[in-house]
């Protein structure tokens, strides 16, 4: 360049710059409330393979001018985060982040970034100012605590977000009224890692939440019931018949997670909602009715299947520096 | 260290130095539904270029919400629909590192 500003590292990276912007520490979001955290268990069912991850809906808002970049710190460091949802209303911004689990205490922290002219306020007179060559635009203002990372690149999780072996699908010839699940839909064991340096209790990470599953496990029950309806000498004269049939249906639908541990970032899953719906029939007019009844909680949100799985990038910074 | 720029805090305190690692913004927006946005960033020439994309106002539990594809190929940045699929809006941050 001709004219301007530049500060390179030790590395020979262009770390301040009058053409680009670095990133600022804009503030907390604030914590306005949670879900009360659900789907510890799969609603109205109570038999094997029941327990699931359970997830928290904690709600953040925060005011900027521009798009946040946003990073969670969690509190607790053995649960899975990441933010499902953004909107904004003017300059509010709302942050909805899953966190693993059932339990509202531990929310994480969610440290927000913008671009130097979109931070104000500051009366301190002390620092590094970089302009842009039009005079008015900040590239670089040391006075909101420029963001400088520790580690980035891009992750995906697995395909398969279940820890049972192999994707939950549909099988017949069970008996009539069987409703016992055979497939583990937890997400412990399910993801995928890349190295990080630093002490990972002071790591923050931005990491958008894209991919997204939902799978279910069908049973189909049935059974035939024949009896005689005339006899004579020990002989059946008269034969009839029954069919009945049932379906126990047990659907997760999952959101791409992060976590972080010593010296790694995994990309996994968190179960987000979840059903179990029963059904159970018979053929009209017989004598041995008395189908099973049936239940339902919630709805699939779409056929099985995994969506969204690419990778996104991520950047994971010290948040001890910030706040 | 013996040489490079320190920045300090008004307090005294070390806020920024060339020890750091940083990634610049160099673009954010947004892409509607179903859009198609190609944008190219001829200062980012010869660095490393990552596009961070957030899905804004998706309802997660009623729909399949799909993300748009993003490319990128040296200096340009290109979101649009994969093939045959619809696409949620989205936010896209573009950073590069030197």
């Amino acid at each position: 360049m001709s004219y301007g500003f530049a500060a390179i590292n030790t590395s020979g990276q262009t770390i301040i710059s009058d053409e680009m912007e670095n990133l600022h520490f804009l503030g907390k979001a604030t914590l306005t409330g949670n879900d009360g955290g659900n789907y510890g268990d799969f609603p109205g069912y109570g038999g094997a393979n029941d327990t699931l991850d359970g997830r928290v809906i904690f709600t953040y808002t925060i005011t900027a001018t521009a798009p946040p970049l946003v990073f969670i710190k969690p509190s607790d460091y053995n649960r899975w985060h990441a933010i499902i949802t953004q909107s904004n209303s003017g300059s509010t911004w709302t942050f909805d982040v899953i966190a693993s689990g059932t339990s509202t205490s531990d929310a994480p922290e969610l440290y927000c970034f913008v671009n130097a002219n979109s931070t104000s306020g500051t009366t301190s007179t002390h620092g590094l100012v970089v302009w842009k060559p039009d005079g008015t635009t900040r590239t670089f203002d040391s006075r909101y605590n420029p963001l400088a990372i520790s580690d980035g690149g891009t992750l995906a999780p697995p395909l398969d977000p279940t820890d049972g072996s192999g994707l939950p699908g549909n099988t017949s010839g069970h008996s009539w009224n069987y409703a016992t699940n055979d497939h583990d839909f937890r997400s412990t064991t399910r993801y995928t890692s890349s190295a990080v340096t630093g002490t990972y209790s002071a790591l923050m990470f931005a990491a958008p939440s894209l991919a997204q599953a939902t799978y279910k496990r069908q049973m189909e029950g049935y059974k035939k019931s024949t009896w005689c309806c005339a006899s004579c000498c020990g002989h059946c004269l008269c034969s009839s018949s029954q069919e009945h049939w049932s379906t126990a249906m047990w659907w997760v639908m999952y959101r791409n997670t992060f976590r972080l541990r010593s010296g790694y970032m995994d990309a996994g899953w968190t179960n987000y909602a979840a059903g179990y719906s029963f059904s159970s029939s018979h053929e009209g007019g017989g004598w041995f009715g008395g189908g099973g009844g049936s239940y339902s909680s919630g709805s699939m949100p779409y056929t099985a299947k995994t969506i969204n799985l690419t990778s996104n990038a991520y950047i994971i910074a010290d948040a001890t520096r910030y706040g | 260290m013996s040489y490079g720029l320190n920045v300090y805090k008004a307090d005294g305190s070390l806020g920024f130095s060339t020890l750091d690692i940083v990634w610049m913004q160099i673009d954010q927006f947004t892409v509607a539904a179903n859009a198609s946005v190609a944008n190219t960033y001829p200062e980012v020439s010869g660095m490393t270029v990552i596009a961070q994309m957030q899905m804004i106002n998706d309802p997660p539990a009623s729909q399949e919400a799909y993300a748009p594809e993003v490319i990128v190929s040296g200096t340009t940045v290109s979101v649009a629909p994969y093939t045959s699929k619809t696409s949620e809006q989205v936010i896209i941050m573009v950073l590069a590192q030197d």
